[in-house]
């Protein structure tokens, strides 16, 4: 984390570009010299990076993350009210990701080498490797632009912030994106375990009993894959989080995600310090959470790793 | 009476990228009720595929290629899989090789029971439970109530057979395959479950065709006895036809390669060669090649099945009456 910290914070000052642009606006051109390092000296930006960074350390601890320097309010009033639009979208996102990949795994095993499960295949990989970018935009074209059925951006209509329907109807392309880039890579990592598990012995003896395949696979199989699933399911929380930061920026969906690039663009370093700080957390809690589920899981997981440990 | 079982002219194919693999070649063999009929045969000689395919548990790159495949007197060899559904657990059940992999590892053995129990009668989860619970009993599993709940990995292997048997005869069935059940266990263990076996079938009168490499075994528990080689039965006859008078040259090889059946003294022999790949099977006996008494014929002709008593028959050439007249191998003498 504070690796992390240091880099960002490294990165961001030797980019080229002027934060001051961003600051005062297009003001920047008809400012002299005199003036400029003046407000250099006067938003401490004229020190040494590492005095710059340990002053931001010092800060940060003690709560204070800083002035934006584009809204001029402090980052945490700047992006407080947009965790919430970034999460809702995320999560929508993450539990549909999940739903279809599991729904669409069990159909693909069920029919395993059938014309389903090849279409499925097909269509899924093509899908996956659109890219979001591009899918979001030509989505954009078709059903802002061209049928005016969905908005193309924002998160809702101005003044209809607590209408549901107008958010939902935000989010559905935002959404589309997310799900069609995210949804193949987990649906086919299901669908091959769960043929995997159709294959071993005890499918054998539970078809010898007269169960039907259905029965099976439901009762068996998915069982047996569950917390192969969650696991997953933890594990791929970071993954479908950058989904959300590339399918809020192009949609215009105001998120941190979206916050983020544009504070990258505008040399806000301390809005962009606050939102990497974020996003790292939420990485690294992720990795932990999922290693806690799969320790919880399958207790060899943890003794395999003393046994690493130990040698 | 009907038989309980009859291949007629039975064979089963696989295709594969490499052509047809023919598994299982023209079986005839009849199974009644309440007799133990042993086949055994090599590694890969397609007891376990002639299993399978009766109960139509294959893949769907296995066909039966001919022949057909009769249960109770009904024809079942184009049963579809919602027919074949309905006859597995109350009329054909099967017990398997391996008891560590048999069983879903996270599944409590006790609902494993109960499950197939559920899937074929009409009983309240109570009663099925409580069906269960005899059926660990009857297998010999001590504490049944208190291991009901276990999950297959507090089981030994021994116990772990026992559970699959009782999942077999949960669902009373009239036929039981039991393919290998005792490889897997060591000897101790092994006789347990023949004799817990035989009692069952004593008591229920249940058909069982027992799948085995183990002459030893065999000579424990069946009846009756088919030798099987490359997919075709070369020998079948009762328990003691097949022990004290074989007739076919693979069933003396077999026979003098098991320590306890052979001679005392000397080197223990085995049959030199190895079993033919059923890709593109020789024409001819299949066991030519590695028959010391093998003749003109066995690398042109198949060998019919020469009836030597009544429920005695083997194919080989040798029983023709225009063969020499060749006597088993020497080390065979000491069990006539």
């Amino acid at each position: 984390m504070f690796i992390l910290s240091v880099l960002v914070f490294v990165f961001a000052r030797i980019a080229p570009g002027d934060p001051l642009q961003s600051f005062y606006g297009d003001a920047v051109e008809s400012m002299t010299t005199e003036e400029l390092d003046a407000a250099r000296a006067r938003l401490g930006l004229d020190a040494p990076i590492y005095v710059q960074y340990i002053k931001w350390l010092v800060n940060a601890c003690r709560g204070d993350f800083g002035l934006s320097l584009k809204y001029k309010q402090p980052v945490l009033a700047v992006v407080s009210p947009l965790i919430g639009n970034t999460l809702l979208l995320g999560g929508i996102a993450y539990i549909l990701v999940f739903a279809l990949a599991v729904l669409l795994a069990i159909a693909c095993a069920l029919h395993e080498d059938s014309l389903l499960d090849k279409f499925l295949c097909k269509l899924g990989t093509v899908l996956y490797y659109t890219p979001a970018f591009w899918l979001g935009v030509v989505l954009v074209l078709i059903f802002a632009v061209n049928l005016h059925v969905l908005p193309s951006s924002g998160a809702y209509d101005v003044g209809k912030q607590n209408d549901v329907i107008n958010r939902l109807r935000h989010m559905v392309l935002p959404l589309f994106v997310m799900i069609a880039s995210h949804l193949w890579y987990y649906a086919y990592m299901i669908r091959n375990k769960l043929l995997d598990e159709i294959r071993r012995d005890y499918v054998v003896l539970a078809k010898a009993k007269g169960l039907s395949k259905r029965r099976i696979l439901y009762k068996h199989c998915l069982r047996n894959v569950a917390p192969t699933i969650v696991s997953i399911m933890a594990i791929s929380i970071p993954h479908v989080l950058s989904g959300t930061y590339i399918a809020e920026s192009v949609f215009s969906y105001p998120g941190i995600g979206n916050l983020s690039v544009e504070s990258a663009k505008y040399h806000d370093y301390n809005l962009l310090m606050l939102l990497v700080l974020i996003t790292g957390t939420l990485v690294v809690l992720s990795s932990i959470i999922a290693q806690f589920i799969n320790e919880a899981i399958d207790p060899r997981m943890k003794e395999l790793e003393v046994q690493q440990c130990e040698q | 009476m009907e038989p309980l079982l009859k291949l007629d002219h039975y064979s089963v194919s696989f295709q594969t990228s490499m052509g047809e693999v023919q598994a299982v070649r023209d079986v005839n063999l009849t199974l009644n009720k309440g007799e133990v009929l042993a086949v055994v045969g090599e590694s890969g000689c397609g007891k376990t595929v002639m299993c399978q395919s009766i109960m139509k548990l294959l893949p769907k790159t296995a066909r039966i290629k001919s022949g057909t495949v009769s249960v109770n007197g009904t024809d079942i060899t184009n049963y579809k899989e919602k027919k074949m559904r309905n006859l597995r657990g109350p009329v054909l059940s099967m017990v398997f090789q391996d008891p560590m992999t048999t069983l879903n590892p996270t599944i409590p053995v006790g609902k494993q029971i109960e499950e197939a129990i559920l899937r074929h009668e009409k009983v309240s989860r109570e009663e099925a439970r409580k069906r269960a619970i005899e059926m660990m009993d009857l297998v010999g599993i001590t504490q049944p109530e208190y291991r009901y709940s276990l999950q297959p990995h507090y089981f030994s292997g021994g116990m772990r057979q026992r559970c699959v048997l009782a999942i077999a005869l949960a669902t009373s069935p009239e036929l039981l395959f039991a393919d290998e059940p005792t490889t897997a266990l060591d000897v101790t263990v092994q006789a347990k479950i023949l004799d817990l076996l035989l009692e069952i079938r004593d008591k229920t009168n249940i058909g069982i065709l027992f799948i085995s490499h183990d002459l030893g075994v065999v000579a424990r528990i069946a009846d009756r006895v088919a030798v099987m080689y490359a997919g075709k039965i070369v020998e079948i006859g009762t328990a003691e036809e097949i022990f004290y008078h074989p007739c076919h040259p693979y069933t003396w090889g077999l026979l003098s390669a098991h320590p306890a059946l052979a001679a005392d003294g000397g080197k223990l022999h085995s049959i030199q060669g190895m079993p033919p790949v059923m890709l593109n099977p020789p024409p001819g006996d299949a066991f030519a090649e590695r028959n010391p008494y093998a003749m003109k014929i066995d690398y042109e002709k198949e060998p019919p099945m020469f009836q030597v008593s009544d429920t005695h028959w083997a194919a080989t050439w040798l029983l023709d009456e225009r063969a020499p007249k060749v006597e088993p191998p020497i080390s065979l003498k000491r069990v006539e």
